[in-house]
């Protein structure tokens, strides 16, 4: 999976609940009927990169089974790249499907 | 932003944490994942084993996540530093020459660099220096060049002259000096009142002389100023090493001269005009009526803000030509002349300081390219260990920076011990040398330190560029089963050895050219006849004092007896003095107008003469020769007819027909009066300032009929003249016990003194030399070994295939003498084109000396001998192992 579809994905699972990492994966792999299996080697580095871009924070909590989990939730700057990164996918989307379509 | 700028620093500094949280947040996500797959029904250890082929390894991830960190470069530059570090030591060979030679290099261009700042490129420790200008008299029309200014003009000057803030004067010459019962004789300047005003210097104890101590003191030209409860300063030295650095010693009194002086203050340390070896300062006032025509003075002035060197000394010839109408008869044809004080105290000795300098810095470069050399060469024994770490996932960044680690550690490492070894050569520094100016000035400060880091890092780039390209374009494809001959044998990095030992021979080429050129020229100056013969004669100046030997020709019977009593030693062939001695900076040496009598007093026919006072045997004892008439004999005494002898080129442009002797010669003494002398001789030139000068005109009188306090006496031995030194003082002490014996020292270190720069730059100039011959010569040797090695194969299966070894030797010999060859081209373009650096040092030696072509053409003789040891391993090759292991 391209970088950047996966920072999308990320970024628009956050936007609707904040996770810690497995429970993104989760959502990914669930919300994609399966398509998309993500590894650890692809979403930590992701995860490092979109925190050190401020587009999410993370802190520490309890998760659901008690246990210490890094939580991660999108920052006001995250919403406005999502809102333009969905924009621009959809717009790109909607060309190739268009061209592929064609016949 | 803030939140940014927090995460940034904990990456930088709570790494541990990060890296322990980095970890928990993994194996929580796989636990997780286990959890669920059984959950879902799996057996647990198959659950987990499953997760992690699924999920990948946790701490291959950790590890990326530890590389995208913020100061991860720092991790990896320590990393980087502590590998460069092992294969530092692994070969200390290599490391220790490659540390030598840099240290060697930036350590003797940084104390060079440090000696050229502090006399050439700082400026003088005075306020504004650029304002300060040396003032000379100078007079075309009769061939008189800088010399003294005449104390009569200063006057008019100072009140004529625009441009100026104010003009000094100051005259220098040794007194005895006892204090707390111990007598020497010191350098003395007696100053007029603006001299201390005029360099902008207070006193750092007590004060600088006052206008009312200024004119009481009168100034004699012989002896010290008298006048009432005299004063005077003290130099920080003499302070120092005469009054054990007391602050209570304003206000005690010294002798000078049999004469109680009361001392009023003293100067700080680092105050060095008019020289760094003058210890005491007398107020000298020059209000009297002052003669016109006897150019003595030293002369100081600051020009005024806003003026340029040029104008003031326009407008100071303009009031020259003035004074020259207003006083025909002394100052016709006398001009002035500004020379900016720094220049004046520096000299030529700057510019043979920059040749060194130059030559130094081409020695660094040298030892730089022998470095890159080597690092070559082992960039290429390594390329087989770069193509590995390529395959195994190194980025090329990466390795680049890694090699370059290692060329900078070797590079700090040398630049610090070559800092250290500079320290060592500035605190060992002989500062007493007198043919260099400022040398006391010289401290190892933050411009040559900056200067030592430049230099490192010069020889950082010069010496790992090379490598580092090299190595850069390993192949990321390793033949990883290859034997290193094969890994090597590809020739690259060829043309950055080929130019590298080009670029070494070329400087060699400049460096011996230079230093072939400087040996042929001390070779010359050394040959030139100074018209007199140095060897084995002992000079000592003389100073007596007015007090106790300026009346009633006390002086006259003084030498008469010392001569008589330095002749009557053992050993002694003869002994004699004279007013100023040949290459001797002591003792009055001035010059009158002097006209034959049979030709009237005419301004246009006056011609100036260098006068000396000599005692009978003075010629002899020099070794001079008498050309014509006779010598001074006891006959030429106060009672006798007035005698002159002239110098051969006086007698001849004042008599041109050759009939001097038996005329009669004219001298002007000026404010005293003209005397006729009887021209009874003439004897042959001498070059008065040493073999670089040309002789001057000079006429000599009898010290008896013309009396001076101050001489310099000549001792001719029949040995080695040192053994007679103790003798020598014994006498001196016997005859005056307040006359301290100093300065005593043979004629011919006087006259090396005079070349001692010439020989200095020859010495150094000719190590240098030597230095990068033998670095390039070593540069032939290694790429010629490379070659062999990289071609044992290929020479191996020649040799199996019946090539015979007189061919291989002279492929090996060809290779030597053609680098040689083009470093030899290139150099002497260099040479051709820096020549005009050198030519100012020359004597009498043109730039296309055949000595310095003839050191040159040694060069491929002697690279011809250096292949023959690569050839011999080449013809050593077995070309049944090489075909086995092939």
């Amino acid at each position: 999976m391209a970088t950047e579809k996966l920072d999308l994905l990320i970024l628009k699972t956050l936007a609707l609940a904040s996770l810690h990492g497995y429970g993104i994966g989760q959502r990914i792999e669930q919300l994609s009927g399966g398509v998309f299996r993500v590894t650890l080697g692809a979403l930590y580095p992701a995860l490092q990169r979109l925190e050190k871009d401020g587009l999410i924070d993370a802190e520490w909590k309890a998760s659901d089974n008690n246990r210490r989990a890094r939580y991660y939730r999108l920052t006001a700057a995250g919403r406005r790249r999502l809102a333009a990164e969905m924009e621009d996918w959809e717009r790109v989307s909607a060309a190739v499907t268009r061209i592929l379509k064609a016949t | 932003m803030w939140e940014k700028l927090r995460r940034r620093w904990d990456d930088l500094w709570h790494r541990d944490r990060l890296d322990r949280e980095a970890r928990e947040e993994l194996e929580h996500h796989l636990e997780m994942e286990v959890a669920r797959r059984v959950r879902a029904g799996a057996d647990a250890d198959e659950a987990r084993r499953q997760a992690r082929i699924d999920l990948g390894d946790v701490e291959e991830v950790r590890e990326h996540l530890r590389e995208g960190r913020t100061g991860f470069w720092l991790e990896s530059l320590l990393k980087d530093l502590s590998y460069a570090l092992r294969m530092l030591r692994k070969r200390p060979v290599f490391t220790t020459v490659c540390l030598v030679t840099i240290a060697l290099g930036v350590g003797a261009s940084t104390a060079l660099f440090a000696v050229v700042d502090a006399v050439s490129l700082r400026p003088l420790p005075l306020p504004e220096p650029s304002t300060l200008v040396k003032v000379y008299d100078t007079n075309s029309s009769i061939g008189v060049e800088r010399t003294g200014v005449a104390t009569g003009n200063l006057v008019d000057w100072r009140r004529r002259a625009e441009g100026f803030r104010g003009i000094a004067g100051y005259y220098t010459m040794g007194r005895t000096l006892t204090s707390g019962g111990e007598s020497d004789v010191v350098l003395t300047s007696q100053v007029t009142e603006d001299f201390f005003p005029l360099m902008g210097v207070s006193a750092a104890l007590g004060r600088t002389f006052t206008p009312e101590e200024t004119a009481a003191s009168l100034f004699n030209t012989a002896a010290a100023p008298v006048g009432a409860d005299p004063v005077v300063v003290l130099s920080h030295r003499l302070w120092e090493k005469r009054f054990g650095a007391d602050p209570g010693v304003v206000g005690r009194t010294l002798t000078l001269e049999r004469r109680s002086f009361r001392v009023v203050g003293v100067m700080p340390s680092g105050f060095a005009v008019p020289g760094p070896d003058v210890q005491l300062f007398i107020p000298w006032s020059l209000a009297g009526e002052e003669p016109r025509d006897q150019h003595y003075l030293s002369a100081v002035a600051r020009i005024a803000a806003g003026t340029t060197v040029a104008q003031a000394e326009a407008d100071l010839r303009t009031v020259a030509q003035a004074l020259g109408r207003e006083h025909p008869e002394t100052n016709q044809g006398w001009s002035a002349e500004l020379v900016p004080l720094q220049q004046d105290v520096v000299g030529d000795s700057g510019r043979t300081l920059f040749v060194l300098l130059a030559a130094v810095v081409l020695v660094l470069l040298v030892a730089c390219a022998n470095v890159a050399l080597l690092s070559l060469a082992r960039a290429l024994e390594r390329a087989h260990e770069a193509s590995v770490r390529l395959a195994l996932g190194a980025t090329r960044p990466r390795l680049l920076r890694q090699f370059l680690m290692e060329s900078l550690v070797l590079c700090i490492t040398g630049g610090v011990l070559g800092a250290l070894l500079a320290m060592a050569a500035v605190a060992i520094l002989d500062r007493t040398q007198p043919s260099v100016p400022r040398l006391d000035e010289v401290t190892l400060g933050l411009r040559a330190l900056l200067f030592a880091l430049g230099a490192t890092a010069t020889a950082t780039l010069i010496s790992g560029l090379p490598s580092a390209w090299r190595w850069a374009r390993a192949e990321a494809t390793p033949d990883l089963a290859g034997t290193p001959a094969r890994v090597v044998g590809r020739g690259e990095g060829r043309a950055w050895r080929d130019g590298l030992v080009i670029a070494q021979i070329a400087m060699a080429v400049v460096l011996l050219v230079g230093a072939s050129l400087l040996v042929r020229s001390y070779q010359r100056l050394r040959a030139v006849d100074p018209g007199f013969d140095p060897r084995g004669v002992l000079v000592a100046p003389i100073f007596l004092d007015m007090e106790a030997y300026g009346r009633g020709g006390k002086s006259r019977t003084y030498y008469a007896t010392l001569i008589q009593r330095l002749e009557a030693l053992p050993g002694v062939v003869s002994a004699g003095g004279a007013t100023a001695l040949p290459a001797s900076p002591l003792g009055p040496d001035f010059e009158r107008p002097v006209w034959p009598e049979e030709i009237p007093n005419d301004p246009r026919v006056r011609r100036p003469a260098w006068v000396r006072m000599v005692t009978p045997n003075y010629f002899r004892t020099l070794g001079m020769r008498v050309v014509k008439g006779r010598g001074f004999d006891p006959r030429d005494g106060p009672q006798s007819p007035s005698v002159v002898i002239l110098g051969e080129s006086m007698a001849r442009r004042l008599w041109p027909e050759g009939n001097a002797v038996g005329r009669r010669l004219v001298i002007d003494y000026s404010t005293s009066g003209t005397y006729p002398y009887d021209v009874v001789g003439v004897v042959n030139d001498v070059r008065f300032g040493g073999p670089r000068t040309e002789p001057r005109h000079e006429i000599y009188l009898a010290h008896a009929q013309r009396p001076y306090l101050v001489m310099n006496v000549a001792v001719r031995s029949s040995g080695d003249p040192r053994y007679l030194v103790p003798a020598v003082r014994r006498v001196l002490k016997e005859l005056d016990p307040a006359k301290p014996p100093h300065g005593i020292q043979t004629l011919d270190d006087l006259l090396g003194a005079t070349v001692s720069r010439d020989r200095s730059a020859m010495l150094v100039l000719s190590a240098f030399a030597s230095v990068t011959v033998l670095l390039s010569l070593l540069g032939i040797h290694g790429i010629l070994s490379h070659r062999v090695r990289e071609r044992t194969r290929e020479i191996g299966i020649r040799m199996a295939l019946g090539a015979d070894h007189h061919r291989l030797r002279r492929w090996i010999a060809g290779q030597a003498v053609k680098l040689t060859l083009i470093g030899i081209a290139v150099g002497s373009a260099l040479a051709a084109a820096s020549a005009r650096a050198v030519s100012g040092l020359l004597f009498g030696v043109s730039l296309t000396d055949p000595a310095a072509a003839l050191a040159v053409a040694c060069l491929p003789l002697i690279a011809l001998v250096v292949s023959l040891h690569p050839a011999w391993r080449a013809t050593r090759i077995d070309a049944a192992e090489v075909l086995r292991s092939g």
